[in-house]
């Protein structure tokens, strides 16, 4: 990537590869000193044109597409897919395969909070509590392993139901690792707001206002920081989330801390749905026949993944392979309006506000090339230690 | 406001703007708005932002083939479990719409992810390097129309 010198400011490229997700970006910062003053994103380096590979394939096999558009929330998009389909076909799953659907999600949400937890405390430089949660993590990888199967793309979705059942075995080992998740979870809800050091890099950090998250369009767990009601589980519930109501955790300051604190409270209501539906699992059949073709029309659905509101819009013309097939995942909507909050701040917060949204971003190496205009001279810097400099840059503001 | 109140205020919205607008409900939670006059589209998501009526969830587009020689895009302005949707058809020549960037910052990603994939001109977007295609891309191949000649893809990989 080339470097555009401008008169008085530096600009840094940050990116672009990571595998993990359907968004990996390129980040392009100008730099006035030490303050950011422009930000720019380049998607698509792993642009893989799934919308267009979707045309081609039959409706079964789109399912196993889909299911891969993304590493870590694997399930939310065939859960999309499914409900958009079976909205289609005018079927429902029955009761027992919904709740067993909401299920999967959620633990799907809880090992992705997890996740982001270990990665954006490795940002900050917090490694002790990335070892510790990314450890706890494995517990709930553990349970949906035994689940379905697998530790990732769990294919616990079929077309009109879900695959496998959950018997009393699997219950009782499900409820143990909730035991063991919440009272790690409880743990690092007082480590996140009360660590010093901690709270340095977080607390009135990358603030989005309310009004600024409605306007950008932030959407999950970035938009109920800011105090925005936007929670699809709750504004516009699904499949077995109309009976098994969740609360919105909502948060008024906006800032990195808000972030944190949403996620680990979502954790603890997570954990307390999968109770509640392990408790009062419909009987009954697990899935129901689908048709080959599918009839014509038009389906919108929106789910709530980990990350935020994912969108699914699917359009059949009668035959076996759908016609159109769109996919709007959450980081879209939220590296939009948070590299819109990087300008003004320190470069050393960079590391930290992109984490906070958990684009899943910042797991591995990349290069950084600061140009200097005033001496025409050039370095590269990598990702780590651009994380470095972030955080050497909070040790020598405590000294 | 609950969906129904929702739903009948965008419909007040778009019918007082234009009263030829057409108007239909597909399912029960979504108004569907056919846009026929391509200046009336962004006073009606003015009228709709200043009522505070969804946010832009997602732009979609959508090839409708060469015979009919139409492209189309929906957007979808989402407020609990509402949908208001905005259909555009314009022809696959030349096509041309005008860019929400000026009413919704947030619809740069979604304008810029269309004019790359369908061709659709967006007037009015600042931004029009490409967000997800390589910079080698080769010009006038727009990969999400049906049409598309997708050799040099298909050359590498054996299959779409």
């Amino acid at each position: 990537m080339e470097n555009k010198i401008t008169s008085e400011s530096f600009t840094i490229p940050m990116g672009p590869q990571h595998p993990a997700l359907k968004e990996p970006g390129h980040f392009q910062f100008t730099v006035d000193g030490e303050i950011v003053t422009r930000a720019y994103v380049r998607l698509g380096y792993a642009h893989r044109g799934i919308e267009k590979a979707a045309e081609s394939r039959n409706w079964v096999q789109d399912l196993y597409l889909l299911e891969r558009v993304c590493g870590i929330c694997s399930h939310i998009h065939s859960f999309a897919y499914c409900l958009a389909v079976e909205q289609l076909a005018h079927v429902e799953a029955p009761p027992r395969a919904q709740a067993i659907r909401v299920l999967v999600a959620e633990l799907e949400r809880i090992h992705s909070h997890f996740l982001w937890m270990g990665v954006s405390a490795h940002e900050a430089g917090f490694d002790t509590l990335f070892m510790y949660s990314w450890r706890d993590r494995e517990t709930v990888m553990d349970i949906l392993e035994g689940l379905t199967g697998n530790r990732v793309n769990y294919s616990a979705n079929i077309l009109g139901g879900v695959k496998f059942d959950v018997d009393d075995v699997q219950a009782a080992s499900i409820r143990k690792g909730l035991d063991f998740l919440e009272e790690r979870t409880n743990h690092y809800l007082q480590v996140l707001g009360k660590d010093a050091m901690f709270l340095q890099r977080t607390r009135g950090i990358g603030v989005m206002t309310r009004a600024q998250a409605e306007v950008l369009g932030a959407v999950g767990p970035t938009a109920r920081a800011s105090n925005v009601m936007r929670d699809m589980r709750v504004t516009a519930p699904y499949s077995a989330y109309r009976q098994f109501s969740i609360r919105m955790m909502l948060d008024s300051r906006g800032d990195l801390e808000a972030r944190f604190q949403v996620r680990v409270q979502e954790l603890l209501e997570s954990i307390r749905l999968i109770r509640q539906i392990l408790d009062n699992l419909p009987q009954g059949e697990l899935s129901v026949h689908l048709p080959r073709r599918i009839p014509a029309g038009e389906a919108a659905v929106r789910l709530e993944a980990p990350r935020g509101e994912v969108f699914y819009y699917i359009k059949s013309n009668g035959t076996d392979k759908p016609e159109r097939l769109k996919v709007r995942t959450p980081t879209i909507c939220n590296l939009n309006s948070v590299i819109r909050l990087a300008v003004g701040h320190q470069l050393a917060d960079v590391p930290m506000i992109l984490a906070g949204i958990d684009p899943c971003f910042s797991c591995n190496d990349r290069m950084v090339t600061l140009a200097d205009e005033r001496d025409g001279s050039e370095r590269l810097m990598t990702w780590s230690e651009l994380r470095q400099h972030g955080i050497d840059f909070y040790k020598q503001a405590a000294k | 406001m609950n969906n129904e109140e929702i739903l009948t205020l965008a419909e007040q919205i778009v019918k007082s703007w234009d009263w030829k607008t057409e108007v239909s409900r597909s399912q029960p939670n979504q108004l569907d708005v056919n846009i026929l006059n391509l200046e009336q589209f962004v006073p009606i998501v003015v009228g709709l932002r200043v009522k505070r009526l969804g946010y832009l969830s997602a732009i979609v587009g959508l090839d409708l083939g060469r015979e009919a020689n139409q492209l189309e895009v929906l957007y979808y302005f989402c407020e609990q479990s509402s949908m208001i949707v905005l259909h555009l058809r314009i022809p696959r020549q030349n096509a041309r719409i005008p860019s929400l960037c000026e009413v919704i910052p947030s619809a740069e990603v979604f304008e810029r992810e269309l004019r790359e994939m369908f061709g659709i001109e967006i007037t009015g977007l600042k931004t029009i390097e490409y967000l997800y295609l390589p910079e080698d891309w080769p010009d006038g191949v727009f990969p999400m129309r049906k049409d598309a000649d997708l050799t040099m893809v298909t050359a590498q990989t054996g299959k779409v």
